[in-house]
């Protein structure tokens, strides 16, 4: 910022008292867009604005949040049960994935930590999974895995403060003595400092007092059916939900969402607002008109004679051809 | 003699079972310790070390300096040392057997040996007697003989140890280990006992090493840091680097976190006396040109020494890089590697990647085993299943894909596998597979869970 820190301190004495005029909170009043001044300029030229807030592209799950989760602070992502870790990984990677699609050509890896044990329990991190739902190549994972919890604990500590990380995912057990405050503190200090997010992934855990400013937990919501043409597929898997409680936020009250994740645009849609494809009620190829009739087939119809005159019509053949083609498949 | 012999003669006497392993195992560690001497250090049967001194013996102050410092350091450790320096390993093993403690003198070979008996050749038992037999005993009366008939007569070996020895025919020895490019040590007059202390020693040796570097116009990719202890313990560092390295601060945090993780292993004992680092693997440095502005800061030199510092503290496994491999089966289609600078190999292989049907995000390193209670049979997805103890309800599935065994893999065939895409009752999302056929003669098909989907 080009303010002054005593213009700053005033200017948010004033927002302080906006917001109680407002009868709101400080954090969720809209930003002050005069940002134009601390952009830094960068190699090439380009601009390079601070980002502090990872937006996830669910209106309402955003806008609860103030804009988005925060974007140089450690996050708390919670499962209840070792079994949902599917799904709280998948949240937690789905909000690193974007980091690295917007930083471009010159991407810093993603560091994963976690110990042996949590590794076993829940399985190794999957190239071609993460690839097709996150956009995670080859070159943008790393996997830390050492025996012991407080050797991860310091893994984690020293890559909180790198720059040359796009984010520190930590994969952490239960409730373990060694994560208290302090612990969280220094790590959310260091994400701070060196402006990206550190995502505390605790597995088979209840809340606990954390210096993390915002806790999510996640749980496992049903996929929507796959989208065909023809409407949804009955009985298929399609993108992933998730349902996301607001835990711990000081912006939003405990909330819950269904979260939709679109692996192709990779960002997340809001499960209820999701519209019908429009429907298309018009022929899909031209009748040909004007034509002879098609040469009748060969041999004779034994069975279903009654049924046999109707199909004679050129047009009606030709829907129902189309309407077979893309009948959905019975999965299984 | 026998033990009953002995004992008859000393009741007191201690009987201790000979044991070959134990007696190896010393002789490594003195070999070690030899180490501060010379690099090149070989064994010499089961008793006896080589040291091959070439160029060496200035740092000690002369050749007989080296003798008696090698000797009072050996007595104070409580070995009893018999050594002979000479131009020749042969005539030095001579004058160590037979004379002891003796500095055998350029061109003094010949008179050295001349006095000496067979033995003193190193031949074997066999020829040795059967020269004593036709009355040859000295190495002197050996030397007078005429070589041909020698020759003909007791094989090409005896005239080959006698040139070795006379230094006519050169003679290596196979020292144990390579010899590091560039070493730089530190005789210490007091022992150092502290971490600290090493630290920055450490540091002092890794600034002396880094003109040698530059000089040669390289980084060290392994550097090994020799700790000896006063009394005869030899400490090897190790520490590897993901890219080449030359400065000296990031040398020593290297081996600072190495120290830090093993500090219960090192043990200190009475202090190290000497301290050497040596670069045993080094590589072409390539210097950048940074840019006035300085924001171009080089992210991957940060990445490259967060990930040596990890790999020094907790091994080569603990940070790993994920690579797609070459497998169309599951579990082997990514590889962990340890980090290292982006390979070429992986960005193609990385282009290829994008999958055809969903793929889990986290993988089972061990597929774990799955009790299905009902399934469409024969080839439909399970309705029910139970797995660690929980059961779990399908409410939808996607499925079969068929994956075949790698048929060109020798060993037990395995049975095919069809993938079924599982969401139970709760939303959550499974990958399980059918490993066999229902109907199939191999018995009943079994299932396994392997991934967990977003």
């Amino acid at each position: 910022m080009a303010l002054s820190a005593v213009a700053q301190e005033t200017v948010l004495a004033l927002r302080r008292k906006i917001a109680r005029l407002e009868a709101t909170l400080p954090e969720r009043l809209a930003a002050p867009t005069d940002t134009a001044d601390a952009v830094v300029l960068r190699r090439h030229g380009a601009a390079r604005p601070e980002r502090l807030l990872l937006p996830t592209g669910a209106q309402a799950f955003d806008d609860a949040l103030g804009g988005g989760v925060p974007g140089a602070a450690l996050t708390e992502i919670h499962g209840a049960q070792i079994r949902d870790a599917g799904a709280a990984t998948g949240f937690a990677l789905s909000l690193a994935g974007p980091i690295l699609q917007r930083t471009g050509a010159a991407r810093a890896p993603i560091l994963w930590i976690g110990t042996t044990e949590i590794f076993r329990e829940t399985g190794l991190p999957y190239l071609p999974g993460l690839c097709g739902h996150f956009g995670i190549a080859s070159g943008d994972l790393l996997v830390a895995e050492v025996p012991k919890l407080v050797d991860a604990l310091w893994i984690a500590e020293e890559a909180a403060g790198l720059k040359a990380l796009s984010a520190v995912l930590l994969e952490i057990q239960g409730y373990p003595s060694k994560l208290d405050l302090t612990a969280t503190r220094r790590l959310h200090r260091r994400a701070q400092a060196a402006g990206r997010p550190v995502f505390l992934l605790r597995q088979a855990a209840m809340a606990e007092p954390t210096a993390a400013p915002v806790r999510l937990v996640v749980s496992p919501a049903s996929a929507s059916p796959r989208w065909t043409l023809n409407g949804p597929l009955a009985g298929s898997i399609g993108p992933p939900g998730f349902k996301v409680r607001i835990d711990k936020s000081r912006t939003a009250p405990p909330r819950q969402f269904t979260l939709e994740w679109n692996a192709d645009e990779h960002i997340f849609t809001d499960r209820r607002k999701q519209a019908l494809p429009p429907q298309d009620h018009g022929a899909v190829v031209s009748l040909s008109q004007h034509r002879a009739d098609p040469a009748p087939a060969p041999g004779t119809l034994l069975a279903f004679r009654a049924g046999g005159g109707k199909a004679a019509s050129p047009d009606k053949s030709s829907r129902e051809e189309h309407a077979a083609h893309r009948r959905p498949r019975r999965a299984g | 003699m026998g033990i009953a012999d002995a004992r008859a003669m000393h009741p007191a006497i201690e009987i201790v079972e000979a044991d070959p392993a134990a007696d190896r195992r010393l002789l490594e560690i003195l070999a070690d310790w030899c180490d501060r001497y010379t690099p090149l250090v070989a064994f010499d049967g089961t008793d006896g070390l080589f040291l091959d001194i070439t160029g060496c013996a200035h740092l000690l102050g002369g050749e007989k300096p080296l003798l008696d410092d090698l000797h009072a350091r050996f007595f104070r450790q409580g070995f009893d040392v018999r050594a002979g320096l000479a131009s020749t390993p042969g005539a030095a093993w001579a004058a160590a057997h037979f004379l002891g403690n003796r500095i055998v003198a350029e061109g003094g070979e010949q008179g050295l040996l001349a006095a000496l008996p067979l033995a003193a050749l190193r031949l074997d038992p066999a020829t040795r007697s059967e020269l004593e037999s036709v009355g040859l005993r000295l190495v002197g009366m050996l030397m007078q003989a005429p070589r041909a008939p020698l020759a003909r007569r007791f094989g090409k070996t005896l005239l080959i140890r006698l040139d070795q020895a006379l230094g006519q025919l050169e003679e290596t020895i196979s020292p144990r280990l390579p010899v590091a490019p560039l070493s730089v040590e530190r005789q210490l007059a007091e022992p150092i006992l502290l971490m600290e202390g090493i630290e920055s020693l450490t540091l002092l040796l890794a600034r002396s090493l880094k003109a040698d570097l530059e000089r040669r116009n390289e980084g060290a990719r392994i550097l090994q840091l020799l700790l000896f202890r006063v009394d005869g313990m030899v400490s090897r560092i190790t520490v590897s680097t993901s890219r080449p390295l030359r400065e000296p601060h990031l040398i020593g945090r290297l081996f600072h976190e190495k120290l830090a993780a093993m500090e219960h292993g090192l043990d200190a004992g009475c202090g190290f006396d000497l301290i050497r680092l040596s670069v045993l693997s080094s590589v072409p440095f390539e210097g950048q040109q940074a840019d006035l502005a300085s924001s171009m800061e080089d992210k991957s030199e940060d990445l490259a020494l967060f990930a040596d510092r990890v790999r020094a503290r907790h091994g080569d496994r603990a940070i790993m890089r994920c690579q797609p491999a070459e497998s169309h089966i599951p579990e082997r289609a990514v590889s962990f590697m340890p980090f290292t600078e982006a390979g070429g190999k992986a960005e193609i292989l990385a282009a290829r990647m994008p999958a055809r049907s969903p793929r889990p995000i986290r993988l089972f390193a061990h597929p774990e085993p799955v009790e299905v209670i009902a399934a469409e049979i024969p080839e439909g997805p399970p309705a029910r299943f139970r797995w660690r103890r929980a059961l779990y309800e399908v409410a939808r599935a996607e499925g079969p894909e068929r994956i075949a065994p790698e048929w060109w893999r020798a060993g037990p065939e395995e049975a095919t596998r069809d993938y079924f895409h599982v969401e139970d009752a709760d939303g959550r999302r499974y990958w399980l597979f059918r490993q066999g056929l229902y109907g199939a003669r191999q018995g009943n098909p079994r299932w396994f869970m392997q991934g967990l989907f977003a």
